[in-house]
C-alpha cells in the first residue's frame, strides 16, 4: 500500500512534468507558421507589379542579346530553313539528333528543340515586357518605349513564325490560361505596341556608333513598323494594301532623315566602328557567327571552327563570279576571280601585322586574317600562306557539293570539307569575338521601300541600283520580283530575313537541295508547329495545319 | 496455486558479461511483474521471490537466461552475447522494435554483415545485403554520388533517394560540397553522406513498405534508411579500439584501344594521310590518365560503459585516391556519443555528436561533356602518336589530356557538424517523454581553375578562368515524442505521439572570375578567392551581387532587399588579382512541422495491429495546400505461436500493410510564389567587361502546389525453421505514385520555360521480393551460412498524357540526342531510339523504316525498342565460413533484365572519329562501317547490362589472446572488392550510370555510360586492435 501512495504522488508530480514539458516545447515552436521568408528575392503573392522596370528593361534587351546572339534557334530557323544555310552531318560530326537536317529539308515536328526555344523565348519576352508596362510596375516613358518595342517585336516574330500568339494578361491570376491572337486582332495589337515604341522612344541619328544603337531608337520602331507593314498580306491573305505600302516608303525616308543612308564597304559595316547603316544593334558576340562555319583548323582563334554552317551552291551562284574559286591577290583586296564586293573571297595567307586596333599578331600577321570575309570556297590558306588540311591530313578544300566518299549526293554521311562557308563577321577584330551584331539595318530598309514601290506598281530598278553601285555590282537592267528578292538575298545574307523573305515572296515552299519531297509546294511548312508541351498546357491553342 | 503457502525471500547477485558487470539489465521472476535492473556495478536484489520461482536474465544483445531459485539468496550470472538477438532489434521511425514483432517490411543489417574493403560512405556498408534495394555510385570515383533504390522509381524527377535519418535527425539529402560548374568538367554530385565515418556505424535499417515509412509523411515515399551510429554501451571498463586498413586500387577494366602504328594503318584504311597525322611519339593514353593507387584508414575509438551510462569516442582518418589522376578524397571524423542516466535511471541523456572535413579534389570529368569528352574520353579518344608534353597544341579544337589536366584544378572543403541530444524521461514504467534536439551545420566550398595553358578552349586559353563557390546547409531540429507502453493481460499497447519542427537553411554565392595574372593553378585559386572575399567583405549591407569587369572603375553592387538597387557603386577597397569577376548569393530557408501518432497492439502475441498517422507541413508548398496527411495501417498474424502450427517452425509470421507517402524532394525552395532577382552575370571573353543585368522574374507562383503521393500495398511473409537456422521472408507489393512534381512547360508565356506542378500521371511499382538464409554448419569451431536475396521489380508510367525526352546521349553531332523518353505505358529510363539493321555495301548505316515512309532515317523512325535501362531482379548472395580463429566471407551480386547505352562507343568508337584523326577501339576497323557514316543514336549502341560479380571477398584471423596482455582483440584481414564482374557488356562496367544531361526536361535518366569512371578493383589489408 505504501508502495502505491508513493505512485500516486509520483504520477501528480510526473503529470505537471509532462505538461510543463509540453508547454515547453509548444512555447519553443509557437513560431513556427511555415511563412516563406523574403530572404534573397522579393516575394510577391502573383504579380504586384515589378520592383525595379528599368532593371527589366536591361534584362530584356540582354535576353535579346542572348537570342539573336546563339546561331541555333532563332539563326537557324530563319536561315537554316532556307536555301541560304544548311548543315549537313558531317560523320559523326553535326548529326544532333537530326535537327539540324530537319530545319533545312522541312522535316521539323513539334518536338523540335529549335523551334520549341524560340516559342519559349519570344513568349516571354512579351510576358516581362508586359511586366514592365504594367501600370503597378510604375514604368517611365523610357521604359514603355523600351518594352512596346520589345512586345510589338516579340510578338510579331511569334505571329510570323507560329501564326498564332498566347496573351498573357499580367492582372489575371498566373494561373488563368492565355488568350490566343492571331490575324487582324494580334496586327492590331503588334501595331499599338509598335506606335506606343515611336511615340515614346527618342530619336537618334545615324553613326552613333554601337554603344548609341544597343538600345531601340524611335529609327529602330519605325523599321519595324514598316517590316510589319510590308509583310501584313502574308498573316491576313489578300495582296498588299497600297496605303500600307506608301507607309512603309515614308517610314524608310523618316529613317533617311535622321542620317541613316547606305555606305560603301560592305564588310567594314559588321566591324564595332561606328557607321550610318547600323540602326539596331546587339551586344552580342559574333563567334558564333564566325566560328559555326569555319573549320576546325581554319583559324587559331577561338580554338578553331565548328566545321557545320555552309550554304547551298545556287545561292552562291546568285552573286556575281566564278563558280569554283572566289579568290583574293596577295593584296587581299583585289578580287581574282570576277567576284562582286559581297562574295568577299579567300586570301592567300594573313595579312602582315601593323598594331592595327583590334588586330593581334601572331607570328608576324593579324591573326585569323588567313580567313577572309563572305564565301570561302576551295582551298583554304594558313597566315605563312601555306596550304592548310583537314583533321585527316588531306587538303582543306570547301566544295560546293554535299556527297559521301563514295562520291553519291548526302545530307547525312559527307567528310569534314563539303560545302561552301560565309562569313559575315571576321575573326581578325578583337579576337574573334566582337560584341556587335547588327539587327536592323539600312540597306534592309533601302530594299523594303524599293520592296513597296514595286508592291504598289512602282519601278524599283533605281533604288536597287543604288545600292547595287555602292556595293561594286553590275546594274540591273529592269528590275523583277525575282530580282529583288534575289538582291535581298545578296544584301541581307546571314541576318536572319531569309525566311521571311522568302514566305514573302511566295518562294520558301520550293524545291532546294534535300528539301523533303512532303515539303515541297506545302504551304502548311510556312508555319512553325505549335510545341506539342503546349497544345497540352493550354488548350486554347490550336495545332498549325500539316502537324 | 496458493501464495500462503510459499516461502518467500530475498534474491540478490551480479549480472555480468565476458567484459565484466553490466549494468541495466534486467532481471524478472518469470510470471509475474516483480523485477529490477541491475545497477552500475551489475548488482541486483529482488525482495519476495518465491522459492521455486525462475529468474528471467535479460539484456537487449544478449542470450535470456532463466535461472530456478531453488531456495538460493545468491545467484550470479554471465550473459553471453547473441549476435542473432542484435540483429533481431530493428530500428524503426521514433522506436525500435524487434524483427518478431514488426509488421511492416523493415529491413536491418547490423555492423556484422556490413561490407568491408573500401568503404568511403555508410551506403556501401549494405550494397545488395537487402532485397529490393538498389544501391549504385555512380562511378569509381572517390566520394561519388550514389543512387539508392528502394523498390524501383516511383518519381520522374531526379531525387529518387530515400530519407536519411542518422541518430533520429532526417537529413535534408541535398549536396552539401558546392558544385565547381567551370563548364569544362566539375565536381559530379558528391555523396552526401561522405560526412560519416562507416567505423562509426552500428546498424543501418531500411524501411521500404509504407506502414514503415508512413511516420515520415512527406518524406517517407522513397523509403528511409535509419543509420545509428555505435555507442558505448557493450564496452564496460574502458577499451579502445584501433582499425587500420591499406588499399591498393587499380582500374578493373580498361579500354583495348589502337597502338600508334595501328592507329596510322586505321587512318590510311578511312581514306586519311597518316603522315599528316603521325606526331611520331607512343603515348599510351589510357595509362597516362589512370593509376594505382593506395589508400589509407586509421580509425581509433574508445568507449566506456561506466554503468550510469557509456561514452564512445572515434578518431577516423581516410585518404583515398581515385584510379584517375587528381582524384582524391581525405576525410578527417571526430565523434562523440554519450549516454547517461540520471534520477534513479528514471532520464536518459545522450548526446551524438560528429565533426568532420572532407577535402576533395576531382579532375575535369563531366557527363555533359561535349565531342572532346572530358578527360576520360579525351584520353580514350587522344591520338596515340602525340607526345607527352603539357605544352603540345594538337589543334583541330581537340583537348590533349595532358595539357588539359595539369592545367586544370578542381578542389573543395566540407566541414560538417552534425549534433544530436536527447533527454528520455520514464514518468511511469509506461510512459516516456522525449526531447531531441538536432543541430546540421555544412560549409562547403569549392575552387575550380583552368589555367591560361590550356589549349584549345575558347574563352580560357592565354585568359584562364575560375569559380569559386560557397555553400552553407543548417538545419535545426526540435523533436518531442510521447511514448505510453502497457501491457494489458496477454496483450501489449504501445503508443507514440509526437511533433517535429525542422528547419533547413541554404545560403552561399557562387562567384566566376576571368583574366588571370598567373597561370599557376594554386595561385589563381588564392588570387580568385581572395578577390572575391576582398570585394565581398568591401560591400556593406543586404546584397544579392557583385561584380567589375574592365568596364567598371570600382566594383558595382546589385542589392535587392530591403529596396532594389542595381549597379550601385561601391567603391575600390580592395585589390584586383583577376581582370573581371561576378558573384551572387543566395539564402533560403525551408521548414518542416509535423506531427505523428503511432500505435501498436499486441494481441495474445499473435496478432500484431499497428496503426499511423502524420500531418505534415511545410514552406515549400502555399498556404493552402501547405498540410498533408499520411495514415497507414498493418496487420501481422504470428502463425507460429499458433498450435496447429508445429515446434519445429520457428518463425512463421504473416504480415499486412498499406498506407499513402509523400515526397517532396527535389523541389527547393520558393517555387509556389512568384519571386524576382537579378539575372545571372557572365564576364565576356577577351575584353572582361561585365555587363549589368536586370530584376528577372525567377519563379511564377503556383499556389496550388503540394508534394506527390504514393499509395503503397504490402504483403509479406516471414518464416524459420529448426530455431530459424532456415529463415527468409517474401514480399510482394504495389506502389503508385500520383500526382508527380515536376518541372514541365506551363502554357506559354512564362517567364520560366520550366515549371514545377503536381502533374496528372502515375508511377506504378510492383514487385516481389525473397531472402533466405541458412546456417550449413553449426558447430563448435566452425560455422558456414549462406543468404540470398533477389527480387523483381516492374515499373510503369501510366495516365501521363505528354511525352518527355531524356537521358541525352553526348559526343561529336550528338547535340540534342538522347536516348531514353518518358510516357504512358512505358518503364521510366524506356529507351527510344532508331533500330540499327547494319551497313550498307558502302559502310553506311541503314535503319528500320518504322514509319513505313520508304527510308529508314534515325530521327524519323526513333521509337521505343521495349528495353529500360531499370533492372527487373536484383540479387545478392553472401557467404561465411568460420573455422577456429579463421573466417571467409564472400558476397557477389547481379542484376539483370536491363539495357545500357554505350555512349561511349557512339561518341568516340566510331569510324568518323579516326576519320578525325582519334584513336578507337580496334573492332572499328572491322565493323564494316565505312568512313564519313554518321552516328546517330540507334541500337547499334545498346547493350544488355546482365552481370554478375564478386563483389567482395574477406578473408579475417583472429588472433588468440589469453586476455592478460595489453592487447584484448586482434584481428587480420584481407579484402578484394570488384574481384571479377561477368557480363557481355563491350564497356567498361554496366553498372555505371553517367548523368549525361535531360534535355533541361527535370527527368532524370540511368543506364548512360558516357566515359565514366574506371570502377576500380581494389585489395584491402586490415588491422583490428583492442586494448
Amino acid at each position: 500500500m505504501r508502495h502505491s501512495k508513493k505512485l500516486l504522488i509520483m504520477k501528480r508530480n510526473q503529470l505537471k512534468l509532462i505538461f510543463v514539458t509540453f508547454l515547453a516545447v509548444a512555447g519553443l515552436v509557437s513560431c513556427t507558421n511555415l511563412e516563406i521568408e523574403e530572404t534573397d528575392s522579393i516575394i510577391t503573392e502573383g504579380f504586384q507589379g515589378l520592383a525595379d522596370p528599368s532593371s527589366t528593361v536591361d534584362e530584356l534587351y540582354n535576353r535579346l542579346t542572348g537570342q539573336y546572339g546563339n546561331q541555333s534557334n532563332w539563326f537557324a530557323l530563319q536561315e537554316v530553313t532556307t536555301d541560304a544555310a544548311i548543315i549537313p552531318t558531317r560523320g559523326t560530326d553535326w548529326g544532333d539528333n537530326g535537327e539540324w537536317r530537319n530545319l533545312h529539308n522541312h522535316a521539323w515536328n513539334s518536338e523540335h528543340p529549335q523551334i520549341n526555344t524560340i516559342w519559349n523565348d519570344f513568349n516571354a519576352n512579351q510576358l516581362i515586357a508586359s511586366q514592365v508596362l504594367d501600370s503597378r510596375s510604375n514604368p517611365t516613358a523610357q521604359n514603355v518605349g523600351d518594352a512596346s518595342f520589345v512586345r510589338g517585336l516579340s510578338m510579331w516574330l511569334t505571329l510570323d513564325n507560329f501564326g498564332q500568339i498566347p496573351f498573357r494578361d499580367v492582372t489575371l491570376p498566373s494561373s488563368a490560361l492565355p488568350e490566343v491572337l492571331s490575324g487582324q486582332a494580334a496586327l492590331d495589337f503588334i501595331l499599338a505596341d509598335v506606335d506606343a515604341a515611336i511615340s515614346n522612344l527618342s530619336s537618334l541619328s545615324a553613326g552613333q556608333g554601337a554603344d548609341a544603337t544597343i538600345r531601340a531608337s524611335k529609327e529602330a520602331a519605325k523599321y519595324l513598323k514598316a517590316k510589319i507593314l510590308l509583310n501584313k498580306h502574308v498573316y491576313l491573305g489578300g495582296t498588299p494594301d497600297s496605303g500600307d505600302m506608301s507607309q512603309v516608303m515614308s517610314l524608310v525616308d523618316d529613317i533617311a532623315g535622321q542620317g541613316y543612308a547606305l555606305q560603301a564597304g560592305y564588310y567594314d559595316l559588321f566591324r564595332d566602328t561606328a557607321d550610318n547603316e547600323t540602326i539596331w544593334s546587339l551586344r552580342a558576340g559574333t563567334g558564333n557567327r564566325i566560328y559555326n562555319g569555319l573549320h576546325y583548323n581554319s583559324t587559331a582563334l577561338g580554338g578553331g571552327g565548328w566545321n557545320g554552317f555552309s550554304t547551298l551552291a545556287e545561292y552562291y551562284d546568285l552573286f556575281e563570279g566564278d563558280a569554283e574559286f572566289n579568290r583574293l591577290d596577295t593584296d587581299l583586296v583585289t578580287a581574282l576571280d570576277g567576284q562582286e564586293e559581297r562574295r568577299g573571297g579567300v586570301p592567300p595567307g594573313g595579312t602582315p601585322f601593323t598594331g592595327r586596333p583590334g588586330t593581334e599578331d601572331l607570328d608576324g600577321f593579324e591573326n585569323g586574317s588567313n580567313v577572309g570575309d563572305g564565301f570561302l570556297i576551295n582551298q583554304q590558306y594558313a597566315l605563312d600562306g601555306t596550304p592548310l588540311q583537314d583533321r585527316a591530313g588531306a587538303p582543306l578544300t570547301f566544295k560546293r557539293d554535299f556527297v559521301d566518299g563514295t562520291g553519291a549526293s548526302s545530307f547525312i554521311n559527307n567528310d569534314e570539307t563539303t560545302g561552301i562557308r560565309f562569313m559575315k563577321y571576321n575573326p581578325r577584330y578583337d579576337g574573334g569575338f566582337t560584341s556587335h551584331e547588327i539587327v536592323f539595318r539600312y540597306a534592309d530598309a533601302h530594299l523594303m521601300k524599293a520592296e513597296a514601290l514595286w508592291r504598289s506598281g512602282g519601278d524599283p530598278t533605281s533604288l536597287v541600283n543604288d545600292l547595287r553601285a555602292i556595293r561594286g555590282a553590275t546594274p540591273i537592267g529592269s528590275v523583277t520580283e525575282q530580282d529583288l528578292i534575289d538582291e535581298r538575298g545578296r544584301e541581307l545574307n546571314a541576318e536572319t530575313w531569309r525566311r521571311n523573305d522568302l514566305i514573302r515572296f511566295g518562294q520558301f515552299t520550293r524545291d532546294w537541295l534535300f528539301k523533303e519531297a512532303a515539303a515541297i509546294g506545302n504551304p502548311d511548312k510556312q508555319l512553325f508547329p505549335i510545341p506539342a508541351a503546349q497544345l497540352l498546357a493550354n488548350p486554347a491553342l490550336i495545332q498549325n495545319p500539316g502537324y | 496455486m496458493s501464495f500462503g503457502l510459499v516461502q518467500a525471500q530475498d534474491v540478490s547477485g551480479n549480472v555480468s558479461d565476458a567484459n565484466g558487470p553490466l549494468p541495466g539489465a534486467s532481471v524478472l521472476v518469470k510470471g509475474t511483474t516483480n523485477g529490477t535492473q541491475s545497477d552500475f556495478d551489475g548488482n541486483y536484489t529482488l525482495n519476495d521471490v518465491a522459492s521455486e520461482a525462475t529468474l528471467v536474465f535479460s539484456y537487449i544483445g544478449y542470450s535470456t537466461v532463466e535461472v530456478p531459485v531453488n531456495g538460493q539468496s545468491t545467484i550470479n550470472i554471465v550473459l553471453e552475447e547473441d549476435a542473432e538477438a542484435l540483429e533481431e532489434v530493428v530500428i524503426i521511425g521514433y522506436g525500435t522494435t524487434t524483427v518478431k514483432d514488426a509488421t511492416g517490411a523493415v529491413t536491418a543489417v547490423s555492423a556484422d554483415d556490413f561490407n568491408a574493403g573500401v568503404i568511403a560512405s555508410p551506403e556501401q556498408l549494405i550494397q545488395g545485403k537487402t532485397a529490393g534495394v538498389n544501391i549504385q555510385q555512380s562511378s569509381g570515383e572517390p566520394g561519388a554520388g550514389i543512387s539508392i533504390n528502394i523498390r524501383g522509381s516511383s518519381s520522374v524527377r531526379a531525387n529518387n533517394n530515400p530519407l536519411f535519418v542518422v541518430d533520429g535527425i532526417p537529413l535534408s539529402g541535398e549536396n552539401t560540397t558546392p558544385g565547381g560548374a567551370t563548364g569544362l568538367g566539375g565536381s559530379s554530385v558528391r555523396n552526401p553522406l561522405n560526412f560519416l565515418n562507416p567505423n562509426d556505424i552500428e546498424s543501418i535499417s531500411i524501411l521500404k513498405d509504407a506502414s514503415a515509412t508512413a511516420i515520415y509523411g512527406s518524406r517517407g515515399s522513397n523509403g528511409v534508411v535509419i543509420i545509428t551510429t555505435k555507442s558505448g554501451r557493450s564496452r564496460t571498463a574502458g577499451n579502445w579500439d584501433f582499425a587500420s586498413t591499406l588499399s591498393i586500387s587499380t582500374p578493373a577494366n580498361e579500354y583495348d584501344l589502337l597502338s600508334p602504328s595501328e592507329f596510322l594503318a586505321g587512318v590510311s584504311q578511312f581514306g586519311g594521310d597518316p603522315s599528316a597525322v603521325d606526331f611520331g611519339a607512343n603515348t599510351n593514353w589510357q595509362d597516362f590518365i589512370t593509376r594505382t593507387s593506395a589508400s589509407q584508414s586509421q580509425n581509433l575509438s574508445y568507449s566506456n560503459n561506466y554503468g550510469d551510462g557509456n561514452v564512445r569516442a572515434t578518431f577516423g582518418y581516410t585518404s583515398q585516391y581515385g584510379v584517375v589522376e587528381k582524384t582524391d578524397l581525405e576525410r578527417i571524423t571526430g565523434r562523440l556519443n554519450i549516454q547517461h542516466r540520471f534520477l534513479d535511471d528514471k532520464l536518459l541523456v545522450g548526446v551524438q555528436s560528429s565533426i568532420s572535413r572532407v577535402n576533395d579534389e576531382t579532375a575535369p570529368l563531366a557527363g555533359g561533356a561535349g565531342f572532346r569528352g572530358d578527360v576520360l574520353g579525351a584520353a580514350y579518344s587522344a591520338n596515340p602518336t602525340w607526345p607527352l608534353d603539357p605544352d603540345f597544341e594538337p589543334g583541330g579544337s581537340l583537348i590533349h589530356p595532358q595539357n588539359f589536366l595539369v592545367n586544370t584544378q578542381n578542389r573543395s572543403i566540407t566541414d560538417r557538424i552534425l549534433v544530436n541530444g536527447s533527454a528520455e524521461y520514464s514518468f511511469t514504467p509506461e510512459l516516456k517523454g522525449k526531447i531531441n534536439v538536432g543541430y546540421d551545420l555544412a560549409e562547403g566550398q569549392n575552387t575550380s581553375v583552368l589555367g591560361g595553358n590550356i589549349n584549345g578552349l575558347t574563352g580560357i586559353q592565354n585568359q584562364g578562368f575560375g569559380v569559386y563557390n560557397t555553400l552553407e546547409r543548417e538545419s535545426y531540429l526540435l523533436e518531442g515524442t510521447l511514448n505510453y507502453n502497457k501491457d494489458i493481460g496477454d496483450d501489449r499497447l504501445d503508443v507514440l505521439v509526437g511533433y517535429s519542427f525542422q528547419d533547413f537553411r541554404t545560403k552561399g554565392r557562387n562567384a566566376a572570375g576571368r583574366g588571370f595574372g598567373t597561370a599557376d593553378l594554386d595561385q589563381m585559386g588564392r588570387d580568385l578567392r581572395s578577390t572575391v572575399n576582398a570585394a565581398g567583405n568591401s560591400v556593406g549591407g543586404r546584397f544579392q551581387q557583385y561584380f567589375y569587369g574592365t568596364n567598371h572603375t570600382t566594383l558595382q553592387v546589385n542589392r535587392l532587399l530591403p529596396t532594389v538597387v542595381a549597379g550601385e557603386s561601391a567603391g575600390n577597397n580592395f585589390v584586383r588579382l583577376v581582370q573581371g569577376i561576378t558573384a551572387d548569393t543566395f539564402d533560403n530557408t525551408d521548414e518542416l512541422q509535423s506531427f505523428f501518432a503511432r500505435v501498436n497492439y499486441n494481441l495474445n502475441d499473435k496478432y500484431l495491429f499497428t496503426g499511423t498517422v502524420r500531418a505534415d507541413g511545410s514552406s515549400r508548398f502555399g498556404p493552402d495546400s501547405q498540410y498533408g496527411y499520411f495514415p497507414s495501417g498493418a496487420i501481422a498474424w504470428k502463425l507460429s505461436e499458433e498450435d496447429f502450427v508445429g515446434d519445429n517452425v520457428s518463425t512463421l509470421k504473416l504480415r499486412v500493410s498499406a498506407g499513402l507517402t509523400g515526397n517532396q524532394d527535389g523541389l527547393g525552395y520558393g517555387n509556389f510564389v512568384a519571386r524576382q532577382r537579378f539575372g545571372g552575370l557572365g564576364i565576356q571573353n577577351d575584353t572582361y567587361e561585365v555587363n549589368q543585368n536586370g530584376l528577372a522574374i525567377v519563379a511564377t507562383d503556383v499556389p496550388d502546389l503540394k508534394w506527390e503521393e504514393t499509395l503503397n500495398f504490402n504483403v509479406g511473409f516471414d518464416f524459420g525453421f529448426n530455431l530459424d537456422r532456415l529463415s527468409g521472408s517474401i514480399d510482394v507489393y504495389r506502389s503508385e505514385t500520383n500526382d508527380q512534381l515536376l518541372r514541365l512547360p506551363p502554357a506559354a508565356p512564362a517567364v520560366d520555360p520550366f515549371q514545377f506542378g503536381n502533374f496528372d500521371a502515375a508511377i506504378l511499382n510492383q514487385g516481389i521480393e525473397f531472402a533466405i538464409a541458412y546456417d550449413f554448419i553449426q558447430a563448435e569451431n566452425s560455422t558456414f551460412s549462406a543468404s540470398f536475396n533477389i527480387a523483381y521489380n516492374e515499373n510503369e508510367v501510366q495516365d501521363f498524357g505528354g511525352a518527355i525526352n531524356t537521358g541525352a546521349v553526348n559526343g561529336q553531332g550528338l547535340s540534342g540526342a538522347f536516348a531514353q523518353r518518358l510516357e504512358s505505358g512505358r518503364s521510366i529510363f524506356s529507351y527510344y531510339m532508331a533500330i540499327f539493321e547494319g551497313f550498307d555495301s558502302s559502310g553506311f548505316p541503314i535503319y528500320q523504316d518504322v514509319d513505313g515512309n520508304g527510308t529508314g532515317d534515325p530521327i524519323g523512325d526513333q521509337t521505343f525498342i521495349g528495353e529500360d535501362a531499370l533492372p527487373d531482379v536484383t540479387a545478392g548472395l553472401s557467404l561465411n565460413y568460420n573455422i577456429n580463429n579463421w573466417d571467409v566471407s564472400a558476397y557477389l551480386n547481379g542484376q539483370f533484365g536491363f539495357s545500357v547505352y554505350n555512349n561511349t562507343a557512339n561518341g568516340l568508337f566510331t569510324s568518323g572519329s579516326i576519320t578525325n584523326a582519334r584513336n578507337v577501339t580496334p573492332d572499328v576497323l572491322t565493323s564494316g562501317e565505312g568512313a564519313g557514316a554518321s552516328a546517330d543514336v540507334s541500337t547499334r549502341f545498346l547493350e544488355k547490362g546482365d552481370f554478375v560479380r564478386l563483389q567482395n571477398a574477406t578473408i579475417g584471423y583472429n588472433v588468440p589472446l589469453s586476455g592478460d596482455g595489453f592487447l584484448t582483440a586482434l584481428r587480420f584481414s584481407v579484402t578484394g572488392q570488384n574481384l571479377f564482374l561477368i557480363t557481355d557488356y563491350s564497356g567498361l562496367d554496366p553498372e555505371i550510370t553517367v548523368a549525361t544531361g535531360d534535355l533541361g526536361s527535370g527527368v532524370p535518366s540511368r543506364g548512360i555510360d558516357w566515359s565514366g569512371f574506371p570502377n576500380p578493383r581494389t585489395v584491402t589489408f586490415g588491422l583490428n586492435a583492442s586494448f
